[in-house]
């Protein structure tokens, strides 16, 4: 590694399931898997906010847990930068943080594990991480129970920031919040990217707090990165399929053009992926081919796309 | 203007405490016409679902109606007996729930759930019944309806049954169906299915709708008119495109400027507005919304603005954006 990236994914697999269960070995039949995630490959590098966008269930909090290093993959190798510290901010604010610990102590255990204050320190730096973040010193007195849903995903953001990572994951850090409440995280993670120089990965389903947060971002469909490229390409010329129909399903905020933009068809089993492209069941350029080959990871202008075609030369008529 | 289907006035809610009752809801007025889709807007906590389940007196205590008028179709709803309320709900009003396994039996079948509802509330024989549920179950786009007719509720995958869900509240021909965050727990390609196919049945059957949702985007979609709520009371009330691009109150606008969207140049832009929303029991004097406000003055803080009407759209503010909008 060059010094410059942060994580690595080559070829990325993760297999549920797999392990013959007695009945399958007595009559030989084999096991059911569930491939989760397959063949997924990226690299982060230092200072940028990496996205991952897709549907639930199409496995990228699988890969947040692959690259927080929570979960070993099946198959394929993950590296990292020597000595990166990491931490992880969770969707559910309600979960994420111990009920029984005040506030104070919850901020101030990644301090004291990875002893990054002497002890008569930390109370200090407690106090202005809660003030980084838009709470008082006094709030670390309380329990998390005081605290609102926004209030909490802030205590969980000092807590990620006292462990002062090189690294962060956030996985859905503003989907359980309400809209106002998540202009406002989103705003406080805007600032502390400027002033820190956090590199991270920002996983979510929502495209344009994606779109807000990151400066590349990629596209997972049933376990699959079907399409990588700077944040600007995927909006302005998404070259994948799925990635321009995914952008025209969320409604915006036009009154006028009340059109809405379904995916045709339906999520595939993904115990049960369509062989080829796992796209094709409902992708409207779809050809033999498709079927019959896997397309590969591919350069196309600024991105990575896995795509036989590209979308740029064959979809003008889906784009208009 | 035709006389209105639902005509609600002066709707609030409390939280009975044995100390004294907290406001949830505080005297909301609004209307539906026939056919007419009106979205509810606000985020958690502002009371949007406690309207809908307060208008089918759904209210479990300690929450309690403690005042206002409900008329549907000229019938006094909030007058009606437990028993006589019955009939209203299904029949009359349907409902969609967020989590579609809160409105299905988890232990009956989808036919006989479907059956069961038009049996209850239409004329129709047993076979008549069956073969409604079964072009129900075509019309929601279900693919293979007769084995969906016979599968249970956890044989289906979380889209089919909010399919489901909308054939059910939709099956007796109500006049009135409230959506309650229909599409929130479902991913933006099922989502935009599940608004298309709304708006489908919505222009065939030409019911009139109670949207409740916190996605603008939705309201953007399908909404003809949205009443905004904030800490229990009505703040805005306006068609939809007026709403979206001249809102009048400070509250609206700032919803708006939240939701991050790209300008006209493509940079994405988000405004936060500051605080947070009161909770119940704790809404400050004056506008609810004064200690967020920008444009907040003294009478702001001492007197609630009334809900002023101006030419068929209304805002609780003394100090509204867009004033030359206004007539």
């Amino acid at each position: 590694m060059s010094g410059h990236e942060v994580l690595t994914l080559s070829s990325v697999s993760k297999a549920y399931g797999g392990r013959a269960s007695l009945i399958e070995k007595l009559f030989g039949r084999q096991p059911k898997s569930l491939q989760a995630v397959r063949e997924v490959s990226f690299t982060i590098r230092k200072g940028e906010v990496m996205g991952l966008v897709g549907e639930s269930g199409c496995g990228k909090s699988t890969i947040a847990r692959i690259a927080a290093g929570l979960m070993a993959p099946t198959g394929g190798e993950i590296g990292r930068a020597e000595k990166t510290r990491q931490q992880m901010i969770f969707q559910d604010p309600f979960s994420s943080l111990n009920p029984r610990w005040r506030v104070h102590d919850i901020v101030a255990e990644p301090i004291r594990t990875h002893r990054l204050r002497p002890k008569n320190a930390v109370s200090a730096r407690v106090g202005e991480l809660l003030t980084q973040v838009g709470l008082s010193e006094a709030d670390g007195a309380k329990f998390p129970q005081a605290f609102s849903g926004g209030q909490r995903q802030r205590i969980s953001i000092a807590r990620a920031l006292a462990g002062e990572p090189d690294f962060l994951i956030l996985d859905e850090p503003t989907s359980a919040l309400d809209v106002s409440v998540q202009a406002q995280i989103l705003d406080l993670l805007r600032d502390l990217q400027a002033r820190l120089h956090l590199t991270s990965l920002f996983i979510t389903h929502n495209l344009p707090v994606v779109r807000l947060m990151a400066d590349r971002i990629g596209v997972v469909y049933l376990g699959e990165l079907v399409e990588l490229a700077p944040t600007d390409a995927i909006f302005r010329r998404p070259r994948h399929p799925y990635t321009r129909l995914l952008i025209d399903a969320a409604p915006d905020l036009d009154a006028k053009d009340r059109s809405l933009h379904p995916i045709p068809g339906e999520l595939p089993d993904p115990s049960d992926p369509p062989s080829g492209c796992v796209f094709r069941t409902r992708c409207p350029f779809a050809t033999e081919k498709c079927a019959a080959e896997r397309p590969l990871l591919r350069q196309i202008g600024a991105g990575e796309v896995r795509c036989h075609y590209d979308l740029d030369l064959t979809g003008r008529e889906l784009a208009a | 203007m035709t006389a209105p289907l639902l005509e609600v006035r002066d709707l609030s809610v409390v939280l009975s405490r044995t100390e004294r009752d907290l406001p949830v809801l505080d005297k909301v007025s609004f209307d539906i016409a026939p056919g007419e889709v009106l979205g509810i807007v606000g985020e958690s906590g502002a009371g949007k679902s406690m309207t809908g389940v307060a208008i089918v007196d759904l209210l479990v205590p300690p929450l309690r109606r403690s005042g206002g008028t409900i008329t549907l179709a000229g019938d006094r709803l909030d007058r009606l007996t437990p028993r006589q309320m019955r009939r209203v709900r299904g029949k009359r009003v349907g409902f969609i729930f967020q989590d579609p396994m809160t409105s299905l039996n988890p232990v009956l079948t989808i036919g006989r759930q479907l059956t069961d509802t038009m049996r209850r509330h239409l004329p129709v024989s047993r076979s008549e019944a069956r073969e409604r549920a079964i072009s129900w179950l075509t019309r929601t786009g279900l693919p293979n309806p007769a084995r969906v007719f016979a599968a249970a509720p956890h044989e289906l995958s979380g889209g089919q049954r909010q399919r489901v869900v909308i054939a059910l509240a939709l099956c007796a021909e109500p006049d009135l169906v409230i959506a309650d965050e229909p599409t929130t727990a479902l991913d933006v390609s099922v989502q935009a299915h599940m608004l298309q196919l709304l708006r489908d049945l919505h222009e065939e059957t030409g019911t009139a709708m109670m949207l409740i949702t916190h996605d603008l985007g939705v309201i953007a979609k399908m909404a003809d008119r949205v009443a905004v709520l904030y800490a229990g009371r009505l703040i805005e009330t306006a068609k939809t495109q007026a709403l979206v691009t001249e809102p009048l109150h400070p509250y609206t606008a700032g919803l708006m400027q939240a939701t991050p969207a790209p300008d006209e140049t493509g940079v994405m832009r988000v405004r936060a507005i500051p605080g947070s929303m009161p909770g119940i029991g704790a809404a400050p004097s004056g506008c609810a919304f004064h200690p967020r406000c920008g444009r907040a003055q003294d009478i702001c803080r001492q007197t609630p603005p009334p809900l002023a009407d101006a030419g068929g759209r209304a805002a609780a503010c003394y100090f509204p954006l867009h004033r030359e909008a206004q007539p």
